[in-house]
């Protein structure tokens, strides 16, 4: 169909586009996520509540109204003070998704932290080991496995939350599809036939990748 | 000896609770600090409160209808996924597949925007069906103009849930041992009534946990329906702080709205981790496990297994 082929190369950029997304502020939630794991599991009440309210607030509040707190709120009180130009579709958008997935991510950190046997830390710290060592060679080579298959999902998550861009007139593939639709709403639906073949295109594989690993990791438990 | 009695741990440092016993102080400074920034904004808060609060009963109200709704959608995909029948379990599995792997705002600007422009074309209103259906009771003025937003908003969020529930009950039912159906059978039941006394009851203790998580992401999914112009919270909240000028007024009305969802959905995190606690010996599974099955979902061979392991079946909103 020739609407299809007009519009696959605007499509394909915004593919493209999710993709950076993604591939963007994934490794920032996993490493804003280690942080906040280990400020939670701290002792120390100054890292751990500030961790667990972050966390707490980031998972109760949907991720639209906080993309809209950082694009609109956020960005008009920059306005005040010039500094309206940090303030697009690609920066909001990363900081949000990369601060909401690190508080999912923490959540998964955590789990895996508490999956490795406490004899193993028991039998480290006995030996001699200090705090530090025993989870760096211990808890940690352990736990890494165990932690894949969830981040695995959470990155296919992630792939489709990327869509929420669309509401600050992001570039991403459903602003294109929008505008496609808007401009041509005789016929919408091969349209968004184009847009969820694309989106299956990137997410079927990596989930049919994390079942593969997992039943690998299953099967070697 | 004493000694060998407790766990081993690190030294505690002696300083520690005096560190934390500051940080409360401190904790209860911050949060004093916070009840002034909402006193200084209490012409806005006398202001928009109460529709926000009205709009945040239509999000739960769409929540509730859109659960029900995606619980029959989610039985009969998994009627599907489960069938002897090749070609329903084909489509059922297309459907999971499919919805589970595209976003759920896309999912509903395809409803809104394209099957429901389609059907509009083909004559199906469902504003004119509702309107005319509620000038019996003499209340179609109650019917608003954007009920076919909300009309296809709930059915694209039920289409949508009732995929990630088809996989929660498929995962429920294959956890019921097998041998539990061949007993069942092999003492004359029929498979309709081993469903009914037998697997249904079983299965039900392993579907009951993730329910409250996917109510939960299903309060925060709703918001999306702003997109469509349905007056639910969100939208409320960006129709009341576009038009203001002042941007600390603005941000102070989107912070409203962010603690009304978070006043809506953490009640219900700490009603689900509950509930999770008391379900957790179903799952054969310390409670630290059970907390790890709040943020992720089971898939039917975890089940039922010690190695508890998080695949897709989605759970939270994430």
């Amino acid at each position: 169909m020739s609407l299809i082929q007009q519009a696959l190369p605007a499509f394909l950029i915004g593919a493209r586009n999710t993709l950076i997304y993604c591939f963007v502020s994934f490794p920032l939630a996993l490493l804003l996520g280690l942080l906040l794991a280990l400020m939670r599991s701290s002792r120390v009440a100054w890292f751990s509540s500030p961790a667990k309210i972050f966390i707490e607030v980031m998972r109760g509040t949907p991720i639209i109204t906080q993309i809209f707190l950082i694009y609109y709120g956020i960005g008009a009180v920059l306005a005040v003070y010039n500094l309206s130009t940090i303030d697009n579709a690609w920066t909001a958008g990363i900081a949000v998704l990369a601060l909401n997935y690190a508080a999912y991510e923490a959540e998964v950190y955590r789990a895996g932290f508490l999956s490795v046997e406490h004899g193993q830390t028991e039998a480290a710290l006995s030996l001699g080991m200090t705090s530090g060592q025993n989870f760096f060679r211990i808890v940690l080579p352990q736990a890494i496995p165990l932690m894949i298959p969830p981040f695995v999902n959470d990155f296919i998550y992630m792939l489709k939350d990327s869509a929420i861009v669309y509401v600050i007139s992001g570039t991403e593939l459903t602003s294109v599809l929008q505008q496609w639709v808007f401009t041509h709403s005789s016929t919408p639906i091969p349209l968004y036939a184009l847009a969820i073949v694309l989106y299956l295109l990137m997410s079927l594989p990596t989930s049919y990748v994390a079942r593969w690993y997992e039943r690998r990791l299953r099967a070697a438990l | 000896m004493q000694q060998t009695m407790t766990g081993v741990e690190p030294r505690t440092r002696s300083w520690l609770p005096v560190i934390n016993a500051l940080y409360y102080v401190v904790l209860a400074v911050a949060v004093l600090g916070f009840g002034y920034y909402l006193y200084r904004n209490l012409d806005l808060i006398t202001l928009y409160l109460p529709f926000l609060l009205q709009a945040a009963g239509t999000t739960i109200g769409i929540t509730v209808v859109s659960m029900v709704l995606a619980m029959i959608f989610g039985f009969i995909g998994a009627l599907g996924r489960l069938s002897r029948f090749a070609p329903s379990r084909a489509i059922a599995t297309v459907y999971v597949e499919v919805v589970r792997g595209t976003p759920i705002l896309v999912q509903l600007l395809l409803w809104y925007f394209g099957i429901g422009q389609l059907l509009s074309k083909l004559g199906f209103d469902p504003y004119n069906l509702a309107f005319n259906f509620m000038t019996i009771f003499q209340s179609n003025s109650l019917v608003p103009i954007i009920f076919s937003a909300f009309f296809y908003g709930i059915i694209g969020l039920s289409f949508n849930y009732g995929a990630y529930l088809t996989e929660v009950f498929r995962a429920g039912i294959e956890s019921v041992n097998k041998g539990q159906t061949e007993a069942a059978l092999s003492l004359g039941m029929n498979s309709r009534q081993t469903m009914r006394h037998i697997v249904l009851p079983q299965a039900i203790r392993i579907t009951i946990p993730p329910f409250t998580n996917y109510f939960i992401t299903l309060v925060q999914d709703s918001a999306l329906l702003s997109v469509l112009g349905v007056t639910e919270l969100e939208q409320t909240i960006g129709s009341f702080a576009y038009p203001l000028l002042n941007p600390n007024q603005k941000l102070f009305v989107f912070i409203l709205g962010a603690m009304i969802y978070f006043a809506i959905c953490y009640p219900i995190s700490l009603l689900a981790r509950l509930l999770e606690g008391r379900f957790a010996r179903a799952y054969q599974i310390t409670g630290d496990k059970a907390d790890m099955l709040t943020t992720d979902m089971l898939t039917s061979d975890m089940l039922g297994k010690q190695v508890v392991s998080f695949s897709e079946d989605e759970g939270n909103n994430k």
